[in-house]
């Protein structure tokens, strides 16, 4: 996909290396300087004016639009983050095409952009098919991945197949990024495996501390979830943690009833309790915990921090109290170099989508800041080719700083920068709610508050 | 562990039991499958959520405005779509297409209504703190439920057996063109049959909220799968078989959960093959041909 545009300019100038001045005596030096120069300063108008219309040509070459193809979910479990995700990613295309297109460097000019989505509802299958259409039929120039790493995880091998950059923004599973991929870049947020650093660095240090002995999981077992899991095992062996894992299942991502497994790992009797589950499963899961009257003495929930709108009005805001979760950057304002602030983009945000049933979150943050990665990269990429497009999102690693925090790439093209700390919820007045950083202490606001009221 | 989830997978069961009541009482009258079931049963969810929150109407007190709302809307329902349906060649065969394409539209005007996120109601709505049986405690919402479905179970068995509707309805269950030819009018028996269905769809569709923590307009998928289940388990047709059908899912699903928790969701699918193997009429399949 895509095309190959030589820069006019510099096979110009290379031209130009070839008229240099020869070793002689200093008449002839001379005359040959003259004679030299003139050369050179006809050549020189020549190629000036034809570097001029070989960038006119090409600048005419330039597509009248660019086309950028992305699903969403508007049904299903994933239909929360993934639609927070697009409304992001169209929160800045709109923006670009008010200004009148995203500048692109290659064709020396803005260009509109034209944003192809379709539906996925959620369903891996259907998501597979029509990322094939983008890429096969619309023959999109930028290919973006759904929300989450399960509808993501079909993306990687079609994308990989057709040689497509695939802009993943939230799926972070960890199998997606490998040394033999290069066609795979992470925006957003972290690597999965990355994802628990904080929650096993706490419960290993100060949860030691607070007399944590004990920790019960509970993981859903997609890409995702199960990768989280799957670090939280590998931390504590890596760490020689003594903490003892009583209790560590999986279930289905679409369970909705946790009565009976509550019971079951009340029977271990845990010290702390971490579930890694979507939004559904959370809801399901900590109203199943109220209804049945059981609170841990310390309980982390997944998407808390993540998703916190529709978990808090389903589950009420006494059912969040002490609990713990991820404190992403939709709550957490980061200083950026570029593009809006968090708190400009929420207020954009909601003047925007005031009528959308769409709730700000994490996901709609990762949307925009995509489309600020691409921006940057579009800004100096040598060309379209899919392959130096990721080579200009490469040279923004370390550089870049958005209101979703440090960019930062690892050679596999898997996001390291942000990590996300631990936060535990206190309540406010008016039936509020807000996070206290509690891990990492260097920007930490709060102490843990241990064993949960 | 066992007792709790042996007690918890009765009244889940119970629960299910309801879900798959109404698809049965519409399979059993117009020999049509509602495709559309857990749709409507996601409305009666939203319904109930909406009502809850403009005027803090009890869920229970819901029931009856479910009851009376749906089986309004299954009548005219019933002659727009059925009565045309059975006079097609292969009538089951095209109800499933039909309503599949019935309860496609139904989830994206819901989609456009209520948003695609998890929606539901507070616990406490249905009584505070677990409710404690032989010693386990269970949530209030799951005991409410389950006395609900006995009740609903209870009211159907009085509809078909103690009342003179009822009596109709078995004839036309038994078997429609006879039930034509002896002067019954049988697309009214089978539009209020059609009705009632719907509304113990939206009845169970009360309880969704407390038994699967959150709703959402595409529910309705799933739970179809579940509810059918639940009925080929019990045995087509039959209501009685469909609370034996729901006991069996709800504590199968428990046991999975305690025992092999990852591989759970493949119950509702391992159970409908075993029963289509071993005993394709469903556990009280004989009762069908007798009803």
């Amino acid at each position: 996909m895509g095309h190959t545009y030589d820069n006019p300019i510099n096979v110009s100038f290379r031209s130009l290396r070839l008229f240099r001045p020869r070793k002689s005596d200093w008449l002839l030096e001379s005359a040959f300087l003259e004679e030299t120069m003139l050369r050179k300063l006809a050549f020189g108008l020549l190629a000036s004016a034809s570097a001029l219309l070989a960038a006119a040509s090409y600048a005419a070459q330039a597509p009248s639009e660019l086309k950028i193809g992305t699903l969403y979910a508007t049904s299903g479990p994933f239909a929360s983050t993934s639609m927070q995700q697009y409304d992001g990613v169209k929160f800045w295309v709109d923006e670009m095409n008010a200004r009148g297109g995203v500048y692109v460097k290659p064709y020396h000019k803005k260009v509109p952009i034209r944003l192809i989505a379709y539906d996925d509802q959620s369903n891996t299958a259907t998501a597979a098919t029509l990322y094939d259409q983008l890429i096969t039929q619309d023959k999109v120039n930028i290919l973006i991945s759904d929300s989450t790493s399960v509808l993501t995880s079909v993306a990687v091998p079609i994308a990989r197949n057709h040689k497509m950059l695939l802009i993943d923004v939230t799926g972070g599973g960890t199998p997606f990024f490998s040394k033999d991929n290069p066609y795979i870049v992470l925006t957003a947020i972290p690597v999965t495996s990355l994802w628990p650093k904080y929650i096993v660095d706490f419960l290993a240090t100060d949860g030691a501390k607070l007399g944590i002995r004990s920790v019960a999981m509970l993981y859903d077992t997609n890409d995702f979830t199960g990768t989280e899991a799957q670090a939280v095992r590998n931390s504590l062996k890596a760490l020689r943690s003594p903490l003892k894992l009583v209790y560590d299942h999986g279930v289905p991502t679409q369970t909705s009833s946790y009565t009976v497994i509550i019971n079951n790992i009340r029977a271990t009797h845990p010290d702390a309790v971490i579930e890694f589950g979507f939004p559904n499963n959370d809801i399901a899961y900590l109203r199943a915990l109220q209804e049945n009257g059981v609170t841990f003495n310390w309980q982390f929930a997944n998407f808390l921090g993540i998703d916190p709108v529709p978990i808090k009005k389903a589950v009420g805001v006494q059912g969040l109290k002490d609990l713990y979760s991820y404190v992403p950057p939709s709550l957490l304002a980061h200083n950026p170099n570029f593009g809006l602030t968090l708190a400009q983009y929420q207020t954009a945000w909601d003047h925007k989508y005031a009528n959308d049933k769409v709730p700000f979150g994490h996901a709609s943050v990762g949307g925009y800041m995509t489309g600020l990665v691409l921006q940057k990269a579009l800004a100096r990429t040598q060309s379209m080719e899919q392959l130096a497009l990721r080579k200009a999102i490469f040279s923004l690693s370390g550089k870049l700083r958005t209101l979703d925090g440090a960019f930062s790439l690892n050679a596999e093209g898997a996001q390291v920068g942000e990590l996300l700390p631990l936060g535990q919820i206190r309540l406010t007045a008016n039936n509020g709610m807000k996070f206290a950083v509690v891990y990492p202490h260097a920007i930490a606001t709060g102490k843990a508050i241990y064993p949960a009221k | 562990m066992l007792e709790y989830a042996l007690l918890g997978g009765l009244l889940y069961g119970l629960y299910y039991g309801l879900v798959g009541l109404g698809l049965n009482l519409v399979f059993g009258v117009m020999r049509i499958v509602n495709l559309a079931h857990g749709d409507f049963l996601m409305l009666g969810a939203f319904g109930t959520i909406w009502l809850y929150g403009l005027l803090h109407l009890s869920p229970l007190g819901t029931i009856f405005i479910a009851l009376a709302v749906f089986v309004a809307l299954g009548v005219p329902l019933y002659y727009l779509l059925v009565p045309r349906l059975l006079r097609a060649k292969d009538p089951e065969m095209l109800s499933l297409l039909l309503f599949f394409g019935l309860s496609q539209v139904i989830e994206a005007i819901a989609t456009i209504v209520f948003g695609p996120s998890e929606q539901s109601i507070p616990g406490r709505a249905l009584g505070a703190g677990p409710i404690h049986i032989l010693g386990q405690g269970f949530p209030a919402a799951w005991v409410v439920s389950a006395a609900t479905s006995v009740v609903a179970v209870l009211a159907v068995y009085v509809y078909l057996y103690r009342t003179r509707l009822g009596y109709l309805t078995r004839a036309v269950m038994v078997h429609r063109e006879e039930a034509l030819a002896s002067g019954i009018d049988v697309n009214r028996v089978s539009a209020i049959a059609f009705g009632v269905g719907l509304a113990l769809a939206a009845i169970a569709g009360v309880f969704a909220p407390f038994m699967l923590g959150g709703v959402t307009p595409t529910m309705g998928v799933e739970l179809i799968v579940q509810a059918f289940v639940v009925i080929v388990i019990g045995s087509l047709g039959n209501p009685l078989g469909t609370v034996l059908g729901g006991i069996v899912y709800g504590v199968s699903l428990m046991f999975m959960q305690t025992y092999f928790s990852s591989w759970a969701d493949l119950l509702p699918y391992v159970l409908l093959i075993v029963i289509l193997l071993a005993r394709p009429s469903g556990l009280l399949g004989r009762q069908v041909r007798s009803a």
